[in-house]
């Protein structure tokens, strides 16, 4: 019941009715008022801490903080009003007392919070240049984390990730008064694998990420909505890309699946995708091996194959490749005598972070094993490359083929290999077609809990590389079932007409967070 | 006719010598008048014809004590640069300060905005009150971080909105 009980008040002038028990601060987004804010953090327990939500609340004697006041019926707040504006003034003339002001060096300049409400306040001079700044010097906090305690605002947002989230209490606030800074365990180091999370929930460039240091400035960089490909939890992520290269990747808020975090393994997955290996033009086999050939002659030379293909037609794919790709590959190897199978790497243990349910680095490290599932692929990886080996047709998806030596697909009738890398096996191909990586292209991956997720191009394709879509997409039409397709889209939506699994789904109504297939095909109810 | 042309007639006959010579009356008389032509480069900069310190010509770089650049690789000046001729590429040195491991403007593509200058928070890059640019090699107007940092010329004052007349 309570959870339905509304309570209508007003902020900023503006009626809202949220429900009982919701903090201020969440019910001044609803009404369109960002209070400014450090230490609150919709992911944390809430401290209080900071005093930069201060709001006048008709009514009480002094300023509330809108972090941790609860609304009550008939509030009547003032987030912008004189006297809350002159109180916020205060809190940020302290904060700036010892702070550097090192922004032209700084890592955080362009999304920190300290620039922006200062900038935003106005003021350009100190009270206090008589005075000479706090010093402390730089540390190592470990793993990925730099400590500068001289820009610290002691928001302890990192403090309570740790204590409250990660469930590994090694960071404090140290010393008191003007002298504390947040501590570390002596005999430790931030190693935590979600450790990299206290990095993004600093709101200034007190934590910083050693691998992105002076990497690039925040202004410079694109942001793309995506989709981790560390393991089959599938976190919402956004890519960072500078000139076509991803610079990082950092969580992407959704409830349903990481809420505000990611693990480090998954930070660190965004290098392979500007890998320089790459095949950049359509390759046929001729008498003198391999050679570079346009779209047109490799389309029209692999389709030709596949319609002379006799005998059994094995797919090779990997749980990487999106959920249509995997469709259409399966597709256009048609027909009932197909072997379909991928592989994954599992890492004994999960790393859970034990603060939010369901939510863990998980021991299968693909972003799309379940979407390959789904689609009927088997994990009969190694009995797929013996069949393989006999096969009248072998139709590799960006597999790379690991550990199969390299004659082991001579044998078959014909190879026709659609990849981001070519690796030794796979030279005996007839075709090899250059594909995009998944920051390169438009796709969805299903993750472990059947959740179809959306991800989105962060970059340009290296040289005549084409999304694994469009390449699958113009087989088929040459081939006369299905296609092609000017967008993923299309290509999804012809994924949802023909596969039950994904009935009903569109890219419109994925979004940006996913949606949840249906657990099993639903029964068919007969009508008495 | 269409309306408005008037046409004039040409005399019959015409002697071009009074209209030669009340020309070279003008011409031969600057012979006797106070010379204007500065016999640059031997001359520079007479009283009277000096630069303006407001002047944005092609780049310095100012250094510290040690001799270092004063930039700290901030990326301000590539971003705000309308041409688009600042290249940066941060680094950190061995005491961790962060500085340009790469910092080249390419003065063909500047266009002289003095941008750079203005949004500096360093007071590192400045345009300079200078205009002799005259290289053998167009390869050689793309100026490094170890070149810009070499100039002496005077750098330019800017153009100060609170004293407009630069007084």
């Amino acid at each position: 019941m309570s959870e339905h009980e509304l309570v209508s008040l007003t902020i900023e002038g503006v009626d809202v009715s949220v429900p009982k028990g919701t903090l201020l601060i969440e019910a001044a987004k609803q009404a369109g008022v960002v209070v400014p804010h450090y230490c609150y953090h919709p992911g944390l327990p809430v401290a209080g801490v900071c005093r930069m939500c201060l709001v006048e609340v008709e009514k009480t004697p002094k300023l509330q903080i809108a972090c941790a006041t609860p609304v009550a019926p008939g509030m009547v707040v003032r987030v912008m009003s004189p006297p809350a504006l002159e109180a916020r003034k205060g809190v940020l003339e302290f904060l700036l007392i010892n702070h550097p002001l090192d922004c032209p060096i700084c890592d955080q300049a362009g999304e920190c919070e300290l620039q922006d409400y200062v900038f935003q306040e106005g003021r350009a001079r100190t009270r206090y240049g008589s005075f000479a700044k706090r010093f402390n010097p730089v540390e190592d906090f470990g793993g990925d984390v730099l400590y500068v305690p001289n820009r610290c605002i002691l928001c302890t947002r990192c403090v309570r990730f740790m204590d409250h989230v990660a469930d590994d209490s090694i960071l404090n606030v140290s010393e008191r008064g003007d002298r504390a800074l947040i501590g570390i365990h002596g005999d430790r180091a931030l190693d935590h694998p979600w450790a990299g999370n206290v990095v993004d929930l600093c709101p200034v460039g007190s934590l910083i990420s050693k691998d992105f240091l002076h990497k690039a400035r925040a202004w410079e960089l694109d942001r793309t909505a995506s989709v981790c490909t560390g393991c089959s939890q599938g976190c919402n992520v956004t890519l960072d890309t500078r000139q076509s290269a991803v610079v990082r990747a950092r969580p992407r808020p959704n409830p349903d699946v990481n809420r505000y975090f990611m693990c480090d393994y998954g930070r660190g997955q965004y290098r392979w995708m500007n890998g320089g290996d790459r095949i950049e033009a359509p390759l046929l086999a001729e008498r003198d091996g391999l050679v570079a050939t346009d779209w047109d002659h490799a389309l029209a030379r692999a389709a030709q194959l596949i319609k002379g293909a006799a005998g059994r037609t094995v797919v090779l794919a990997s749980a990487r490749a999106s959920t249509e790709a995997l469709f259409l590959a399966r597709r256009l190897a048609g027909g009932s005598s197909v072997t379909g199978a991928f592989r994954v790497e599992y890492v004994p243990g999960e790393a859970p972070l034990s603060g939010v349910p369901n939510l863990a680095l998980r021991s299968e490290r693909a972003p799309n094993a379940t979407g390959a599932r789904v689609l009927g692929y088997t994990e009969a990886f190694d009995a797929a490359v013996r069949t393989a080996s006999e096969a009248g047709l072998v139709l590799v998806l960006d597999e790379p083929l690991h550990g199969v030596p390299a004659n082991t697909l001579a044998g078959a009738g014909m190879v026709i290999y659609l990849g981001t890398v070519l690796p030794e096996a796979a030279r005996v191909a007839r075709v090899v077609l250059p594909i995009a990586n998944v920051a390169e292209e438009d796709g969805t991956f299903v993750n472990r809990d059947r959740r179809a997720q959306r991800y989105f191009q962060a970059k340009a394709t290296p040289g005549m590389a084409r999304p694994a879509w469009w390449v699958l997409g113009e087989l088929l039409a040459e081939l006369g079932r299905g296609g092609p397709f000017a967008t993923a889209a299309e290509a999804f939506d012809l994924l949802s007409r023909e596969d039950p699994s994904f009935a009903g789904l569109s890219y419109a109504t994925l979004g940006t967070q996913g949606v949840g297939l249906p657990a099993a095909r639903p029964p068919v109810v007969v009508p008495a | 006719m269409a309306i408005g042309v008037k046409v004039v007639r040409r005399p019959d006959s015409v002697s071009y010598l009074r209209a030669t010579l009340k020309g070279m009356t003008l011409t031969f008389g600057h012979l006797f008048r106070r010379k204007v032509t500065m016999q640059y480069p031997e001359e520079k900069s007479e009283p009277g014809w000096s630069l303006s310190p407001r002047w944005r010509g092609t780049h310095r770089m100012l250094t510290d004590e040690q001799g270092r650049a004063k930039c700290v690789a901030c990326g301000l000046c590539p971003q705000i640069c309308p041409a688009n001729c600042i290249k940066l590429v941060p680094g950190e040195d061995e005491d961790g300060h962060r500085y340009p491991l790469i910092y080249e403007i390419d003065e063909f593509r500047c266009v002289f905005c003095g941008y750079c200058q203005e949004v500096c928070p360093e007071e590192a890059i400045h345009v300079g009150v200078h205009y002799e640019n005259a290289e053998y090699d167009r390869g050689r107007f793309v100026y490094d971080l170890e070149r810009l940092c070499a100039q002496t010329h005077p750098v330019s004052s800017l153009w100060d909105p609170a004293d407009p007349r630069g007084e």
